[in-house]
């Protein structure tokens, strides 16, 4: 499956490269995040609870930058598993400026789900997948533009 | 007389449903013993993968896991692979690589069935995806990936079979007026039975013994697998012990041996403790070994006059990641040979090519004896094909070139011997009963409304009863099968039985056999199977073989019976054993008939009254050995209406004439036929395992897979002819499958005879709405 899209960002280029690029801050956008572990500034691990209807798992995702290329374009490999389930995603971002308080984010994620979420949910993933997205880049927008407190 | 003996052609009432139908059967699951351990077993998400790590240490902190099985575990004991019944191998364990998903990965064991649930949820498997490859054609291109890295051959072939003439077909089909080719798809089915796969396993350390209740159709077979496999353990035949108890369906898919029955008897032995492992639905149904998948060319050549002469057929057969398919050894694309059907071909060839791909084994017979239900499609199809070609009547042309009833026992090109038969006869009453003439003139008459309506015919030849112990074999068993009877002083029989019912009527059946040979009443009559440690050993239950061979072997067993009862009744008649006849399930003395012993009378006497110099008791075993195969047939025709708005089949009518034989109980006889026939739907217009080509299963659960209910099957009407077989016994060629062989050709070419006047000269099973939508419209004749 290969989701794309693009969204804009009220908020500077830099600030939203250092929030998408931060596992710590990205992370709190994630659904249902159980834990994370950073293992270095390119690696990091992350357990989420994830689904669809009404087969949910714990996603345990192995998450791996590709491609850091600042403040433009970065690449992102996540491989994770769930009992009976298994998922991998390589997402591609690209930000650009339209001005100096906005940004556009071009991204696409193709992703690769096995097991018993994909044979059992495969009909309403699309439909659940969207759901996700959007709620994720509801709550960046909402972050990246909230006022900056110091 | 004959109603109360309740002997062969009666309709006697199934004793087993005495308990089926009060809830009182036993099945593996109702097997509870104290102390018993629960297994559950982690399965691959992925179709391909190379198992970087698995992490059990979370799993074995759960209060009640007693134990996690990884493939690391079972190689010091060589139980990380087994043999298949097809001279291949399959992984118990993985402890590198899973082939297809659903394979098992590791197993635990718990106190509790949901504490193991909840160990194998706590299982992490970091798996590192590996290119997959699920269509047996594109696994046989050079490029394909390889699915077995095990083996030394690196490609994905597994076997090349053939046989007939190859030259002289090749000839017939140059020199030939008409040719026509079909490529034929038969689609990757599951058995689904009620009871999913299970396994009890008990291991007394103090004996040595290893008990196990498991669902099997063949316990003996499984027991000397289990002595063969494990005997480096110290696990001696004699002190292995198979119950097959109540079983609910097997139809092929309980003749294999899964890696979760070895995982169980690993962790018995392992534990002490008894462990239970029954597999839910959702494993059975993705992980079970499958039916079917033969991607199909067939070709036949014809006089422009209609009269058949040659058939050649070419065949790559997905068996998926491991060939576990349970055929005679000789014959690893099953007696897919029956392809010549009920036609004298002079010259056929086929030839068909195993290929492994990432997907569960594939390849068991599913309620038919070994790839007939392929072949019987094949043929049947294929002949309405050349109907359409040559716009022949198919009923006609089937007519005319049916093997003649004077023709038997016929030798077809592909070297079977038909013991008997007579097609023309099932087929005009096939016709008669359904009003063919008349149809095919309502069928002019919507034609030119526009309305679509489609008759279709299926006069098939199956082959059952493996069999000869000259050709079949498995696993160096040669498949006879026995039966022991025990007649009792006060005349009440005990019967053991080599073979293993899973719903077949065979408490009811095989009584019938000894009630008719002893004239002792079926009601008196104890059927028994299923324990190896008491019935003798035999082959088991598929192929529709158990009347066949073990209907052959009770006959036997019980004329032995009867020589030696003879004997006795001449004795305490005080006359000749010359003077002495059978009549009237008594003994008689000839031309006296007030002068006569029954069978009751002469047990009582072999425990009592025995002559001097003569053996006590009155028991006989039969080891049977079939001359021959038996060759059942019938004629099926189906009509149905097609919606034109939702691509909808609708069967109106469906008339099914069976030859079997022998019926020894016709009220049984014609509940198999209904079953088979509703087994022949599903795959018609129904059921297909398809895979992704990630290898995600589609329809890998009930949502999915639509197995035909009794709000999809329509009203099957029956009707018999009666051929016996020449060399059987009793002259019975057993039924269990005709059905499901013969219905899928008559519902498809009822199909296509719908859709023919559009063009259409195929389409492959199953027939989906959406499938006959698409035609309609690309024909501009959809609503």
């Amino acid at each position: 499956m290969r989701f794309a899209g693009t969204t804009d960002i009220d908020a500077p280029r830099e600030r939203v490269w250092a929030f998408l690029t931060d596992p710590a801050q990205v992370t709190t956008c994630a659904p249902d995040v159980q834990s994370l572990e950073i293992a270095d500034p390119h690696h990091f691990k992350v357990v989420v609870r994830a689904g669809v209807g009404p087969i949910k798992g714990t996603f345990t995702m192995n998450v791996q930058f590709l491609e850091l290329d600042r403040p433009k374009h970065a690449a992102v490999l996540a491989r994770g598993q769930a009992p009976g389930s298994a998922v991998e995603m390589v997402s591609n971002m690209d930000l650009s400026e339209f001005d100096e308080n906005h940004t556009v984010m071009e991204w696409s994620s193709d992703v690769t789900v096995s097991g018993m979420i994909q044979q059992v949910g495969a009909r309403l993933m699309q439909g659940a997948a969207d759901k996700i997205t959007q709620q994720v880049f509801a709550c960046i927008k909402a972050k990246l533009e909230a006022p900056v407190t110091a | 007389m004959a109603v109360e003996i309740g002997g062969i052609g009666q309709s006697v009432k199934r004793k087993e449903d005495a308990r089926f139908i009060r809830g009182k059967g036993k099945y593996v699951d109702d097997v509870k013993l104290p102390g018993m351990l629960y297994l559950d077993i982690v399965r691959s998400p992925l179709a391909h993968a190379r198992i970087k790590n698995i992490d059990t240490s979370k799993a074995l902190k759960i209060p009640g896991v007693a134990a996690v099985i990884t493939g690391k575990d079972l190689v010091p004991l060589n139980l990380h692979w087994m043999p298949t019944l097809m001279s291949d191998k399959q992984m118990v364990l993985p402890t590198d690589t899973v082939l297809y998903q659903a394979q098992e990965v590791a197993a635990v064991v718990a106190t509790e069935r949901y504490i193991a649930a909840d160990g194998v949820d706590a299982i992490e498997v970091d798996y590192e995806p590996l290119p997959v490859v699920v269509d047996p054609i594109k696994a046989l291109q050079p490029d394909s990936p390889i699915v077995r890295e095990d083996r030394e051959q690196k490609n994905n072939h597994i076997w090349h079979w053939e046989t007939g003439d190859k030259a002289g077909t090749d000839q017939a089909f140059r020199d030939a007026e008409v040719t026509v080719k079909q490529d034929l798809y038969i689609p990757r089915i599951h058995v689904s039975s009620i009871e999913t796969c299970g396994i009890v396993a008990s291991f007394d350390k103090v004996e040595g013994k290893l008990t196990v209740w498991m669902t099997t159709q063949a316990p003996h077979a499984i027991r000397t697998v289990i002595a063969l496999v494990a005997g480096h353990l110290g696990l001696a035949e004699h002190k292995i012990r198979v119950i097959s108890p109540d079983i609910g369906g097997g139809f092929g898919g309980k003749v294999p041996v899964y890696p979760g029955y070895v995982l169980a008897i690993g962790a018995s032995v392992l534990t002490g403790a008894p462990v239970k492992w029954i597999e839910d639905r959702a494993e059975n149904i993705q992980a079970d070994s499958f039916a079917r998948d033969y991607h199909i060319t067939a070709e036949l050549a014809a006089k422009k006059d209609g009269t058949m002469q040659a058939l050649r057929v070419k065949t790559i057969a997905d068996h998926g990641a491991f060939d576990a398919a349970a055929n005679p050894s000789k014959y690893p694309a099953g007696l897919f040979h029956i392809v010549t059907g009920s036609y004298p071909f002079k010259k056929s060839f086929v030839e068909v090519d195993g290929a492994y791909t990432n997907k569960p084994p594939g390849g068991i017979a599913y309620r038919c004896s070994f790839r007939v239900t392929e072949a019987a499609f094949t043929i049947e199809r294929l002949v309405d094909v050349l109907a359409l070609e040559l716009k022949k009547d198919p009923a006609e042309l089937r007519m005319q070139n049916f093997i003649p009833p004077t023709a038997f026992p016929y030798t077809s090109a592909l070297g079977w011997e038909y013991d008997s038969g007579d097609y023309g006869r099932a087929l005009r009453l096939a016709m008669d009963k359904i009003g063919y003439a008349e149809l095919r003139k309502e069928q002019a008459e919507k034609r030119k409304r526009g309305e679509l309506m489609g008759i279709g015919i299926s006069s098939f030849t199956e082959i059952v009863g493996a069999g000869p112990s000259k050709n079949f074999d498995i696993l160096g068993i040669k498949m006879f099968d026995s039966a022991e009877i025990r007649v009792h002083p006060t005349g009440k029989v005990m019967v053991r039985l080599g073979v293993k019912s899973q719903g077949q009527g065979h408490e009811t059946t095989f009584a019938q056999i000894v009630a008719e040979e002893l004239g002792i009443p079926v009601g008196d009559i104890a059927v028994e199977e299923g324990d190896t440690d008491t019935a003798p050993y035999g082959l088991g239950t598929y192929a529709s073989r158990s009347t066949p061979v073990a209907g052959g072997a009770t006959a036997i067993a019980a004329r032995k019976i009867r020589e030696k009862a003879k004997l006795i009744a001449a004795h305490l008649l005080e006359a000749n054993p010359d003077d002495v006849e059978w009549k009237d399930y008594k003994f008689q003395v000839k031309g006296v008939p007030t002068k006569s012993k029954t069978m009751q009378e002469v047990a009582f006497a072999a425990y009592t009254n025995h002559p001097q110099g003569m053996e006590a008791g009155l028991e006989a075993v039969d080891y049977y050995d079939p001359p021959n195969l038996t060759f059942p047939f019938g004629s099926y025709i189906c009509v149905v209406d097609i919606d034109r708005g939702t691509g909808e089949v609708k069967i109106r009518r469906f008339v099914a004439v069976d030859d079997c034989g022998t019926i020894i109980n016709p009220m049984i006889v014609e509940g198999q036929i209904h079953g088979g026939l509703t087994m022949g739907l599903a795959p018609a217009l129904y059921e297909q395992i398809n895979y992704d080509e990630q290898g995600n299963i589609q329809g890998g659960t009930f949502m999915d897979y639509l197995l035909p209910t009794a709000m999809e099957t329509p009203n099957w009407e029956t009707a018999k002819t009666t051929t016996p077989s020449p060399h059987h016994p009793i002259g019975a060629k057993g039924v269990g499958e005709s059905a499901t062989v013969g219905a899928p050709a008559a519902i498809a070419n009822a199909v296509v005879d719908a859709l023919a006047h559009l063009g259409v000269r195929h389409i492959d099973i199953p027939i989906t709405p959406w499938k006959v939508q698409k035609i309609l419209k690309e024909h501009g004749v959809a609503e």
